[in-house]
């Protein structure tokens, strides 16, 4: 019962206390880019959801069971990035092959999210946060996910409603953006304490 | 299967050669560098901990205790015993952790030899609101901890800062992060006194 | 009525290269023209000196990325070619991160996660496969340093306005009087916040779009 407890409180707290792209400015890139329709947008937070859970766990498993163990946390950085490029290139050929529909939807953002911060940035934040036990790596990696869905989705209803509004010329598309994710951090501020 | 060896080196060559390369140089600038990056960890706790002692000229592991957070889990403390020119243990010092308003708290405690007083505390790492719970770090607020008995501290919302007791005036506006460094201090300090007065390294009397 | 049919071959050489340096700084300005690297210029802006230290390390990345991957473009297979581009940056983010930790360690504390960062960053990668997977050594060290120089330019701007008015100092030197200290300068402490990095950036942004457009 207290390890589903310190799951709940983990998951929440990544995704509305610690929302990686109010608080920690991870998957800003993506967020402006793809924000501007619904349905491009929860597509891409689930790209990014399902490649994050995948990469938070591999990237966990080979942190401690072989780097730690061989001492070479030197090569944290490198080993990182090459198991999220291999775990992106692993969910395209998967996805090319099972879901050529859902692959052709995609387009150029599934290999784009290799660079995006937000899955190295995860995992760095997992290892910095000392985590050490492979179920609450996971919870957290697929919190991450569904905070940076729940981001990205209600930032395309916004600039859905935006489009009816005149915005001055200087302001279109990254500064209102922008401002707006101003605003929507602050409202998130307001869930800090929830957890005591 | 030697033309498929021969077709995996043709093609990944310059990765091959590129890897070891690199590897090198990572491991080149590690090992040169590695001492320098582990002395200014020390040196960063050792000039947190003479802030808070002055009259300490070194100071020395005692040992790691195991302590029971405020949530159930386990986590260790490094003891310091702080010595003076002259050799003698003037104080100990102790680094605690919990949950703050946004993040976790990391704090390091010293307390007088006896385990009576506390001499003061502050902040190795913590993550609160600018403003309001920030106001945890700046000598004002941790003024209120040095002289103050080593017993149950207890927070109040008014009172009078200067007084030398027990109670802690909490920041206006950061109840719990106020809050959050009482309970750490309180946590930690019963907990490895207990754990010295078994070892017998201070007294029993109080 | 000069015959240009033969230009001075030096001195187009020169243009080139000044080209190639100059792109970075304005025209083709990575944070406020082609809205990439963001994720470290909203992080590590609340002040000036973190930022400083930012834009030097991605210059140091930039420049030898770019002179690695210049030096081994006649050889590298297409196929691998972002690998080849991944691997060198992550190792000089390594390197760079060691030194950070070494010699400026509160620095390396408050950068914290981003320095490792900076190899997911879309501006190094960017460069590599625009401009040093296809250039020469010469002109692809100078876009990197003028790249870099843009990108901290960028960041030193963004922090020094954070700065200045969530705490009235600008690289740790008081500038405005504030009230806690006899002064007349009540800080914001908003600009600490992530609320406060957004929308400086969104402003910013908005301002150079609107001098460009009076420009052309």
């Amino acid at each position: 019962m207290d390890t589903l407890n310190i799951f709940i409180t983990g998951f929440i707290s990544i995704v509305l206390i610690n929302n990686l792209v109010f608080t920690k400015f991870l998957g800003i890139c993506p967020y402006l880019g793809v924000s501007g329709r619904i349905d491009m947008a929860f597509g891409m937070g689930m790209a990014v959801t399902f490649v994050v859970t995948l990469s938070g766990t591999l990237t966990w498993l080979v942190d401690h069971l072989v780097l730690m163990r061989l001492q070479l946390e030197v090569t944290r950085y490198v080993c990182f990035i090459l198991v999220i490029a291999g775990a992106v290139q692993l969910v395209e050929m998967y996805l090319r092959k099972f879901f050529p529909r859902l692959y052709e939807s995609f387009g150029i953002y599934l290999p784009l999210i290799t660079t995006n911060c937000a899955i190295l940035g995860l995992c760095l934040f997992v290892n910095l946060w000392g985590i050490d036990n492979l179920p609450e790596a996971v919870v957290l990696s697929f919190g991450a996910g569904v905070g940076f869905t729940l981001a990205i989705c209600i930032m395309a209803g916004i600039r859905d409603t935006l489009k009816l509004a005149d915005v001055p010329q200087c302001l279109q598309d990254a500064p209102i953006t922008l401002i707006t994710a101003g605003i929507l951090s602050l409202a998130f501020m307001g869930f800090a304490g929830m957890i005591k | 299967m030697f033309p498929e060896i021969k077709h995996f080196v043709r093609q990944s060559w310059l990765l091959l050669v590129t890897s070891f390369c690199f590897g090198i140089l990572i491991a080149a600038t590690n090992s040169a560098l590695a001492p320098t990056i582990k002395q200014n960890k020390i040196n960063k706790l050792n000039e947190l901990m003479s802030g808070l002692v002055p009259e300490a000229a070194r100071f020395e592991l005692v040992g790691q205790f195991e302590v029971i957070t405020a949530k159930g889990a386990k986590a260790t403390s490094n003891i310091y015993k702080g010595l003076s020119k002259s050799g003698d243990s003037i104080c100990y010092s102790f680094n605690g952790q919990g949950s703050g308003f946004a993040d976790k708290i990391e704090l390091v405690a010293a307390v007088d030899k006896n385990f009576r007083q506390i001499a003061g505390f502050d902040c190795l790492s913590s993550n609160e609101t600018p403003g309001f719970g920030d106001r945890i770090k700046p000598l004002l607020w941790r003024r209120q901890f040095a002289g103050a008995p080593a017993v149950k501290l207890k927070l109040v919302k008014t009172g009078d800062p200067e007084k030398i007791d027990n109670e802690i005036v909490a920041v206006t506006g950061a109840t719990v992060s106020s809050q959050a460094v009482v309970n750490i201090i309180n946590n930690y300090l019963m907990q490895i006194k207990e754990q010295m007065q078994e070892k017998g390294l201070i007294s029993n009397g109080q | 009525m000069v015959n240009d049919s033969h230009p001075d071959p030096k001195n187009n050489i020169g243009g080139v290269h000044k080209q190639a340096f100059l792109a970075g700084i304005w025209r083709e300005n990575p944070v406020f023209r082609s809205l990439l690297g963001m994720c470290p210029t909203l992080a590590v802006t609340a002040a000036v000196r973190p930022a400083l230290t930012m834009g030097l390390c991605v210059i140091f990345v930039l420049t030898c990325s770019n002179l690695v991957v210049s030096l081994m473009r006649k050889c590298l297979k297409p196929h691998l070619r972002i690998l080849m581009f991944t691997l060198t940056i992550a190792t000089f983010v390594t390197v760079a991160d060691l030194f950070l930790k070494a010699f400026q360690p509160r620095m390396s504390e408050i950068l914290g996660p981003y320095v490792p960062l900076i190899i997911v960053n879309c501006i190094i990668i960017g460069r590599a496969e625009a401009c040093a997977s296809k250039k020469s050594v010469p002109l692809s060290i100078l876009d990197a340093l003028g790249t870099g120089l843009g990108f901290t330019l960028a960041l030193c701007v963004l922090a020094g306005i954070r700065e200045i008015l969530s705490t009235g100092a600008f690289f740790e030197i008081q500038v405005l009087p504030v009230q806690a200290q006899g002064g007349w300068f009540q800080p914001w402490a908003a600009m600490r916040m992530p609320v406060g990095a957004f929308i400086t950036l969104g402003l910013l942004l908005a301002a150079v779009n609107l001098l460009s457009a009076r420009k052309s």
